[in-house]
């Protein structure tokens, strides 16, 4: 895949291979964090990450995601400026 | 039980150090005299620096540990974890029943780092200062800390006892060997796990350590023999990285369970120089010596072997003999001693750890490993019986030293006993 064509699962996929053992297919919107090994600090943590990726700071999250589809909300918005990086 | 308490056994050994994750193996590396030194690029470019290290290869911590543990964790506690549960389960400790909750719960961690997470914190400032980050890594604090390493530990293991760190620069982990050795001793414990780790490579603390002028340079062709304790000729230390662990055990306890048993420690003697920040003193080194002799009642004629702290640079060497000699007396020239940093490099907070795991090899097995590649010894260095070349080898030394000395002038002796046949 190339990163032009990456969708926010992908990313989300990449940068939570990190820090869980929990297959990539399992990773799906519907997917509680709880459930994938990601307590409160990796979650912080990963959201570091993906703010590294994404070259921008996230704003702090309203509420503390729950789900993986939380996450994709929060990274959505940044997916078009990473794909014109990625393909510039 | 003694006088001074308990008879404290080491039943458990494990490292994850330049020469490798398997004790036996590295230490007939040692005495083959194989040196784990090469020319190692440090940091990323263009911050970046290439000199002679020894680093730790071939370990996967998210493959053993869990990528979530992992990952939440710095190098040195990767390195000091795998050195860890290597040691428990090398006492037979990770066996059903081995040991009870009642036991683990009185279990101690005592560890050693000199510099804790510097990668993290370097990490940190990268963010910072180069890229311009707003913030840095949440995990920041927790896996930067020096006590990092034995909290992971003690969760590991389940361990309730006292987990503790001592950071007294090169002598941490011999301290933190020591400070374990009394909690058995006294009772406090039957079981604790002691030892270092240290994983100090990143670019900045490397830049200070070529700022002091004490650091061996060479080419890659160079590298592997750059670090010569005690030569004439040599320019000073090889920096390294790495873990080691020793499990150290109420004898009764041991026996009970009929673990093996590799070697006693008989005896720590501590003190500091109160001479000089970085400069070492001989008089506050034979103190160190003399209180480990005293601690186990031992005659310095009956030292079979020191594993010396030697490290190589001009200045510190011939003060280490010094104290030697004084301590020795008459017996000086034929106690067997070596430089093992040689070989396996200048592991700063582990060094008491992996050089006391190489002592309890020595008594153990009976060999000894050389101080490699002297070509001529320094004449303000001899007086001694230097184990040079490929080691002795089936020497059996009674009793064997393993010192110790920090800067800030802290001192610490290890002294083990060779475990007589049942």
């Amino acid at each position: 895949m190339t990163q032009s064509a990456l969708t926010s699962l992908d990313l989300l996929r990449q940068v939570l291979g990190h820090f869980t053992d929990t297959p990539a297919e399992q990773i799906v919107p519907e997917a509680e964090l709880v459930n994938l090994q990601v307590d409160s600090l990796t979650l912080a943590e990963m959201l570091f990450e993906l703010e590294d990726r994404i070259g921008e700071s996230m704003p702090e999250p309203a509420e503390r995601p729950r789900t993986v589809a939380d996450v994709l909300a929060l990274i959505e918005p940044y997916m078009d400026t990473l794909r014109a990086k990625a393909s510039a | 039980m003694s006088a001074r308490g308990r008879s404290v056994v080491v039943t458990g050994l494990g490292q994850v150090a330049p020469h490798g994750r398997d004790v036996a193996a590295g230490f007939e590396a040692l005495l083959q005299g194989r040196s784990a030194i090469a020319l190692n690029e440090v940091g990323e470019a263009p911050h970046s620096v290439s000199l002679p290290t020894a680093v730790c290869q071939g370990f996967d911590a998210a493959a053993e540990l869990g990528r979530p543990r992992a990952a939440t964790m710095d190098r040195f506690s990767q390195l000091s974890a795998l050195a860890g549960l290597s040691a428990w389960a090398d006492a037979g400790l990770d066996q059903p029943g081995a040991v009870s909750a009642a036991e683990l719960e009185d279990a101690c961690v005592m560890w050693g780092t000199g510099a804790g997470g510097t990668q993290t914190l370097e990490r940190g400032y990268r963010d910072l200062f180069i890229k311009g980050r707003a913030r840095i890594s949440p995990l920041s604090v927790v896996m930067g800390m020096n006590n990092a390493a034995a909290g992971q530990l003690a969760l590991l293991l389940g361990m309730g006892g006292a987990s503790y760190t001592y950071s007294v620069a090169c002598a941490s982990s011999a301290v933190a060997i020591g400070e374990a050795f009394r909690r058995v001793r006294s009772g406090e414990c039957q079981l604790a796990l002691a030892g270092g780790g240290e994983a100090a490579l990143p670019y900045g603390t490397v830049k200070a350590w070529l700022s002091m002028q004490v650091m061996a340079s060479g080419d890659a062709e160079q590298a592997p023999t750059v670090c010569r304790p005690f030569d004439a000729q040599r320019t000073g230390l090889v920096l390294g990285e790495g873990a080691a662990a020793l499990v150290l055990e109420d004898r009764d306890h041991a026996l009970a369970r009929g673990a093996r048993i590799y070697a006693e420690l008989a005896g720590a003697g501590t003190s500091c120089d109160h001479a000089h920040l970085s400069t070492p003193d001989a008089g506050g080194q034979l103190r160190a010596l003399r209180a480990a002799l005293r601690d186990a009642g031992v005659q310095a004629g009956d030292i079979g072997y020191v594993n010396a702290h030697g490290t190589a640079t001009t200045e510190g060497d011939p003060v280490e003999i010094d104290a030697l000699r004084q301590l020795l007396g008459e017996h000086a020239a034929k106690v067997p001693i070596s430089a093992t940093k040689s070989l396996h490099g200048h592991l700063m907070g582990a060094a008491g750890a992996i050089e006391a795991l190489i002592t309890v090899m020595a008594v153990h097995t009976g060999h000894l490993p050389p101080t490699g590649h002297v070509q001529a010894l320094d004449e303000r260095c001899t007086g001694l019986d230097h184990v040079l070349g490929l080691g002795r080898r089936d020497a059996r030394p009674a009793w064997a030293l393993s010192n110790s000395f920090a800067f800030g002038g802290s001192n610490m002796v290890l002294l083990f006993k060779r475990e007589q046949a049942a």
